[in-house]
């Protein structure tokens, strides 16, 4: 089993010597194999959610557990996709790929078999000694997802991992782990303020109030991709055409617009 | 050959030649104040043939380099670690900070009085004041290189489990590399100064010495051809250091 379980979760930050209170009773279930996407205003709390996830910040109460053991540290169990791709920019791109492995004592044979695989698999064969600087943006995010999915972790994080690419690169590589999530399901919390990525990539969608950031609604996705069918599309824009796409879609955006700040307008 | 090189050789020739204008050829500037060509010429066939200032050309540059080469490498093994220290442990840096501070304003040189006292008049004293001279910036660059790593690559490595020696070594060393080799660069530089003042303290060997020798002897040939060899040493060990810093830092340039 590999979910990932928030608690009672809550989480205060502290400026100016002033602390306020930043998530507040998050309960959330990513179920094993699930592809959860959570979407909100900035500010709302959603990063803060994966790095707890991740180990990478701790609440302030609650807990937060991944296969059913509670998150202390980071680690290779729990691989994270930053937005900012940070990949190692020193090493080639199967040094960033392998470089997990190596720090998790895999032996040099399996390593560079698991890393092809993996190449292979993002479509990265070709690029093995190439330097990230040298790729474009996304280029450089296979790599770091490549990175990720290598380690063959329990979860993925993925924290609005297509937020730097350009709208067309965005839309490759949306398709591409869609692909990816059919050959090789995992469970993913994927973090995003992008609607309709949210909609066309997960299994369930959660919409998160302002700050402090609370859970306003969970929208099932799967249910209603099954019963319309989705999967029979190659092309996100041919999801993106379907009524029932459109109807989550303006349904999520509606509560995003509520949580809007007034100096938002 | 390119632009760059053609300029600047062109700019070389313009110099030597305003410089056979200035003093062969016009005699504005007299042989007492500054050398022409051919004195400088016949200083540098002196000390390479026959030696000056007790040695000839090749011992006095050893002996530099090998002072130089002792400070540095002494500078850079301790503040490279204690660089290091400080910007990735806070109560280290809490704790080493306030002496650092105290130390840096110190002018190198300040240092000799105290070198020649616990350390006499030999090479200790001189690599002591290479020392304080080289050890600031290592450590000042150092600490900021590992300070400015972006935060995001430190998560990505310990996501990744990296730690220990691998995440020293293969993370943290290679991030802050641009900023470390600023710092050797500068160490090395405030090493061939400080080389030259605290051999004109006591020495009896060393191009710090030639120059102090040649200036005694009033003797503007030679004082030049003193000059001209620190800066070619110089320029010789910021090349390897250049060479070093190209192998280690080579996907920048992939």
């Amino acid at each position: 089993m590999s979910d990932i379980v928030f608690t009672n979760v809550a989480r205060n930050f502290r400026r100016d010597g002033k602390e306020f209170p930043a998530l507040r009773d998050i309960n959330l279930s990513v179920r094993d194999k699930e592809f959860l996407a959570i979407v909100g205003p900035s500010g709302c709390g959603k990063t803060t959610c994966l790095r707890m996830a991740a180990g990478l910040e701790f609440p302030t109460s609650g807990t937060v557990a991944v296969g059913g053991v509670r998150v202390t540290r980071p680690g290779p169990d729990r691989a994270v996709v930053f937005q900012q791709f940070a990949l190692f920019p020193w090493k080639t791109v199967a040094e960033n790929i392998g470089f997990g492995l190596v720090a998790n004592g895999v032996a040099a044979a399996e390593r560079a078999r698991r890393v092809a695989d993996v190449l292979k698999l993002m479509n990265l064969a070709g690029y093995e000694s190439a330097f990230p600087h040298q790729l474009s943006g996304g280029m450089q995010q296979r790599v770091a997802i490549a990175r990720a999915y290598v380690l063959d972790p329990q979860v993925l994080l993925m924290d609005e991992p297509f937020g730097a690419l350009d709208a067309q690169t965005r839309v490759v590589m949306q398709e591409e782990l869609v692909r990816l999530a059919r050959v090789n399901p995992r469970t993913v919390l994927f973090i995003t303020h992008a609607v309709e990525e949210a909609v066309y990539l997960a299994d369930r969608v959660v919409v998160m109030s302002r700050r402090p950031g609370t859970i306003r609604e969970i929208i099932d996705v799967a249910s209603v991709r099954a019963a319309d069918s989705w999967d029979r599309f190659e092309k996100i824009e041919d999801v993106m055409d379907q009524a029932s796409f459109v109807h989550l879609r303006t349904h999520i955006w509606r509560l995003l617009r509520e949580q809007q700040a007034p100096d938002d307008h | 050959m390119s632009r760059r090189t053609v300029v600047g050789i062109a700019t070389l020739l313009a110099v030597a030649g305003l410089w056979y204008l200035l003093t062969a050829a016009t005699g504005w500037v007299g042989s007492a104040r500054f050398p022409n060509p051919a004195e400088f010429g016949t200083a540098v066939k002196q000390i390479v043939t026959g030696g000056y200032a007790g040695a000839r050309i090749h011992e006095h540059v050893l002996q530099s380099c090998k002072l130089v080469a002792m400070g540095f490498l002494v500078a850079v093994s301790v503040g490279l670690p204690l660089g290091l220290l400080m910007g990735w442990n806070r109560r280290a840096e809490a704790l080493i900070n306030p002496v650092f501070l105290i130390i840096r304003p110190i002018p190198p040189l300040a240092w000799i009085p105290l070198a020649i006292v616990w350390l006499g008049l030999g090479d200790g004293a001189k690599i002591m004041v290479i020392f304080f001279a080289a050890f600031v910036p290592s450590v000042i660059n150092t600490h900021a290189g590992i300070r400015n790593i972006e935060p995001f690559l430190i998560e990505a490595a310990r996501m990744l489990g990296v730690r220990g020696p691998r995440f020293v070594f293969g993370v943290l060393l290679p991030a802050a590399a641009p900023l470390i080799f600023t710092g050797l660069r500068l160490s090395l530089q405030a090493s061939w100064t400080t080389l030259v003042a605290a051999e004109l303290v006591g020495a009896l060997l060393g191009l710090g010495y030639v120059l102090n020798a040649a200036a005694q002897d009033i003797f503007p040939a030679m004082i030049l051809t003193g000059m001209v060899f620190v800066a070619l040493s110089g320029a010789a060990s910021t090349w390897l250091l250049g060479r070093l810093e190209q192998r280690v830092t080579r996907w920048r340039t992939a």
